[in-house]
């Protein structure tokens, strides 16, 4: 029945316990993500965007509900599911093809060598195999560091603010370079942002979660056109419905701040 | 412009070494001290060529050095084994850490008296002493390092399912290898102190025992020889060390470019 979902979470919660009080970091998310789609993810910093991607990741385990993906309970990483990090967290001691191939079988070495060549294809670093990440900028170590995510051919890609570090240039060059990636290997991609731009140009459908405890407010579902051209109007209107939420949340706050004064 | 530099930097390093020497030619030849007391430069440079012709240098060398070799492996083998199951794990540094930081504080030279009642004055002493002063640095710097390893490059060996030996050579290992440098370093520099430092009190054999027997004799210039090259064979051996590490680590002279 999942067959077609990369994702299906049903009602999940997460506590964490912080200083003998468990604190609610996720609240009652339930979302379903078919294969091959492009999922973005805002919210405020704190909302629970990053545990969410971890506990998909099976990096971090969850209090109750359910996270199937692909198929199977996420209880632990797998290769199905390749994730990147905000920060590039390529191992300054291992070459960039060794980089890249970490996660990968070596015990045939020469298919190795060509999957990780191809892959280093695909995100535009031929060449660079040999080099170090401390010899490169923070566009191609992330770069890099998708294709590392990439490389054991993953059901689901995991972004979490890959491009939160990057400059505003760089970072519209690598937005266009991922939905190039996505496009050419078909994959399902989550990504996590607190960019509403970024968040707009890249998501088909775009989820929006408020904070503490993270809760998923709407999720968005943009139209093609609209969210390629930044110019247009549509793409406007969705950054400004994006925008009213996390507004609105403020200006509750503010209001609440007030009365308490 | 860089070699400009280098140049600089050797000339101006070579200045107190140059004043140092011009002192004692001054003294030697224009005050009455003593030769059994400050011989003259000329004395030690004779007194240098002749123990190397006569092979006592040498020999004594050889003596000393397979002690700090046998030693310091030991303490190399433990301390690294030690530093990283403690930087790996919180459990058992809690329980070891308390009683090794109190170890620690007892100089090695402290420790001589005991372990030549326990161990006598023949190899075996030798070579506890070696142990025992090289295994701290060792332990602590490979500790630091292991410890240190950033939890995100933890969890990206997680991610990629890595089991506990290859976490450890992929992840922590490589990221701890400066550091252990360092503990390496330290540790050999002291196991040569403390092997001419064991000589010196009780030993019939070996560079430290050399200069002991040749100040009963009062024979200074012997005594000189055997100091500067102790010092010479020490900075060899911390050269040796760095290019050791230069090519286990070749993404620092990446990183540094």
């Amino acid at each position: 029945m999942s067959e077609e979902y990369s994702l299906e979470i049903k009602h999940l919660n997460k506590y964490f316990n912080v200083d003998g009080k468990s604190v609610e970091i996720l609240k009652d998310i339930n979302l379903q993500i078919k294969k091959g789609e492009f999922i973005t993810i805002v919210g405020h910093s704190g909302c629970g965007k990053s545990t969410l991607l971890k506990i998909v990741a099976g990096l971090v385990d969850y209090s109750d509900g359910e996270v199937i993906r692909n198929g199977k309970p996420a209880k632990e990483p797998d290769v199905d599911c390749g994730m990147v990090f905000q920060e590039h967290r390529l191992l300054p001691w291992l070459k960039i093809k060794d980089n890249v191939g970490f996660g990968l079988d070596k015990s045939d070495k020469e298919k190795w060598y060509k999957t990780v060549l191809q892959y280093i294809e695909l995100v535009n670093l031929k060449g660079f195999e040999n080099a170090y990440p401390s010899q490169f900028s923070g566009g191609m170590s992330q770069r890099a560091a998708i294709a590392r995510g990439l490389v054991a051919n993953p059901e689901i890609l995991l972004l979490d603010e890959p491009f939160g570090a990057l400059d505003a240039m760089t970072r519209v060059q690598m937005q266009k370079e991922l939905l190039r990636i996505w496009k050419e290997e078909q994959r399902t991609m989550i990504m996590v942002t607190h960019d509403i731009d970024e968040a707009v140009f890249l998501g088909e459908r775009i989820i929006v979660m408020s904070a503490r405890p993270g809760e998923i407010k709407e999720i968005i579902t943009t139209d093609k056109y609209s969210r390629r051209n930044r110019g247009s109007s549509g793409f406007a209107a969705y950054k400004k419905k994006i925008y009213d939420y996390f507004f609105q949340d403020s200006a509750e706050l503010l209001e609440e701040a007030e009365f308490m004064i | 412009m860089k070699k400009k530099e280098t140049v600089k930097q050797i000339l101006l390093g070579i200045i107190p070494a140059i004043v140092i020497l011009l002192f004692w030619f001054l003294t030697t030849h224009f005050t009455d001290v003593p030769s059994s007391i400050l011989p003259r430069i000329s004395q030690v440079g004779n007194k240098f060529v002749e123990m190397l012709q006569n092979g006592q240098l040498q020999e004594d060398l050889i003596i000393s050095l397979s002690r700090v070799i046998k030693g310091y492996l030991i303490a190399a083998v433990f301390g690294i084994l030690l530093g990283s199951i403690m930087g790996m794990s919180k459990t058992i540094t809690y329980i070891l850490h308390p009683t090794l930081t109190v170890i620690r504080q007892i100089p090695i030279i402290a420790w001589i008296p005991l372990i030549i009642l326990w161990c006598g004055i023949g190899e075996a002493s030798k070579i506890v002493v070696i142990v025992m002063a090289a295994f701290f640095p060792i332990l602590v710097n490979t500790m630091s390092g292991i410890s240190s390893t950033p939890s995100g490059f933890i969890e990206v060996a997680k991610l990629y399912r890595l089991n506990y030996w290859k976490t450890f050579t992929k992840v922590y290992l490589p990221h701890a290898l400066p550091n252990m440098l360092v503990g390496l370093k330290l540790g050999l520099g002291v196991s040569w102190m403390a092997v001419v430092a064991a000589e010196l009190i009780a030993s019939l054999s070996g560079i430290g025992y050399r200069m002991s027997n040749a100040r009963s004799l009062m024979n200074s210039d012997v005594v000189i020889v055997c100091m500067i090259v102790i010092g010479l064979v020490g900075i060899i051996m911390d050269k040796l060390l760095t290019l050791l590490f230069s090519v286990l680590t070749p993404w620092e002279k990446a990183n540094k470019k």
